[in-house]
């Protein structure tokens, strides 16, 4: 009763209400076909792969530049691709958190 | 004979020659198609917004779709402040996809003429991914003078490691534009051989068995079939992949430190 009166103070309202459930409840139904379709294990492979990569290549590179300019061959490569490996490491990591946090970037 | 060699699809030709100081400026195949990908985008976007109706018919629904699912990855994942790098991001992700797009075209622009995917030359793709890297580097700078450097500080490490972790960190950031330039790059190449050799498969089973060749042709046929179906979506995935990168990387220029 209590409820029909107050529909009555303002029809438009509990109208607009029930419209925006109903409308909320079908989004929800048609939003994980969305997501599915942007991961591919190709892509995902390719991403970490990439990202590992580039770490021990910066790495490597920076230790290889250390050893021209202060001629210290070749501890400068070996520190720097060692720095490198925790660099590609840690890029993966965060690769795989934005991955499984739903963000994506697969 | 046709040219199985599945890795010709990337030479690039000078089409019009051109030297300046030096340097061989010539425009080739690949410029050809850059300047195709920025036409076909204005094009395309002009015809579909070419009659503003407030209830849009199918073609801007398109284009209001790709400017809505842009804006919407920025906002998610940078935060509504990112969007003034709206015009950036969209800009690249409409060139990268309309780029792989029409490298999907197996004749084009005509017969006898090979298409060209622009993104399958590393050169294309690190030049994109450094104009990521730098805009964040110089936006992050400007706005955030020396708190940018937060960013390669993570809070709660113990200051007898920090040394190393701000090392580890710096390393990691510059490795920023070579794994998202690789990505896209390896995508595309590795996409467009696999596709090239399984076609190039039927080619040769038909110049060395005959009829009874092109019948057995089928099998690597229908793995062509499916591989360009796949490849459509790779093309689509790699451009949102690039895309949905830069907003990660656009997110550290805005707020670093997290």
């Amino acid at each position: 009763m209590s409820r029909d009166k107050e529909s009555q103070r303002d029809p438009s309202k509990a109208d607009l209400d029930d419209l925006q459930q109903r409308i909320d409840a079908r989004r929800e139904k048609y939003k994980p076909a969305a997501d599915n379709a942007h991961n591919s294990a190709w892509s995902l492979g390719m991403r970490y792969g990439s990202e590992f990569f580039g770490g021990v290549l910066v790495g490597g590179a920076l230790g290889f530049g250390l050893d021209y300019i202060a001629g210290i061959s070749p501890w400068g490569l070996i520190v720097g691709t060692m720095f490198g490996f925790a660099a590609g490491t840690l890029n993966v990591v965060r690769a795989a958190k934005e991955i499984s946090s739903g963000s994506n970037g697969g | 004979m046709a040219d199985t060699n599945p890795i010709k699809q990337f030479e690039i030709h000078e089409l019009v020659p051109f030297e300046a100081f030096g340097l061989n400026l010539a425009f080739t195949n690949s410029s050809l198609f850059m300047l195709l990908t920025a036409a076909v985008t204005i094009v395309l976007f002009t015809l579909a917004m070419s009659s503003r109706a407030l209830v849009p018919n199918r073609a801007q629904s398109v284009a209001e779709i790709i400017y809505g699912f842009v804006a919407d990855m920025l906002r998610s994942t940078a935060g509504a402040d990112a969007l003034r790098f709206f015009p950036f991001v969209f800009t690249l992700f409409i060139f990268i996809l309309v780029a792989n797009m029409l490298g999907m075209f197996p004749y084009f622009p005509g017969p006898g003429l090979h298409s060209f995917t622009i993104t399958s030359h590393l050169i294309v793709t690190v030049a994109l991914a450094m104009l990521v890297w730098l805009t964040v580097i110089i936006y992050g700078v400007f706005k955030n003078g020396p708190k940018f450097l937060k960013l390669f500080v993570p809070s709660g490490v113990p200051a007898y490691i920090l040394p190393f972790v701000s090392l580890i960190e710096v390393i990691s950031f510059i490795s920023r534009p070579i794994s998202h330039s690789v990505r896209l790059f390896a995508n595309m190449l590795a996409g467009h051989i696999l596709l090239k050799v399984f076609a190039g498969f039927i080619v040769m089973l038909g110049a060395g068995l005959g009829v009874g060749g092109y019948v057995i042709g089928i099998a690597p046929f229908a793995m062509t079939l499916g591989l360009t179906a796949l490849e459509f979506l790779v093309a689509f995935l790699q451009a949102y992949v690039f895309a949905i990168l830069t907003c990660i990387y656009l997110s550290d220029a805005l707020h670093p430190g997290h």
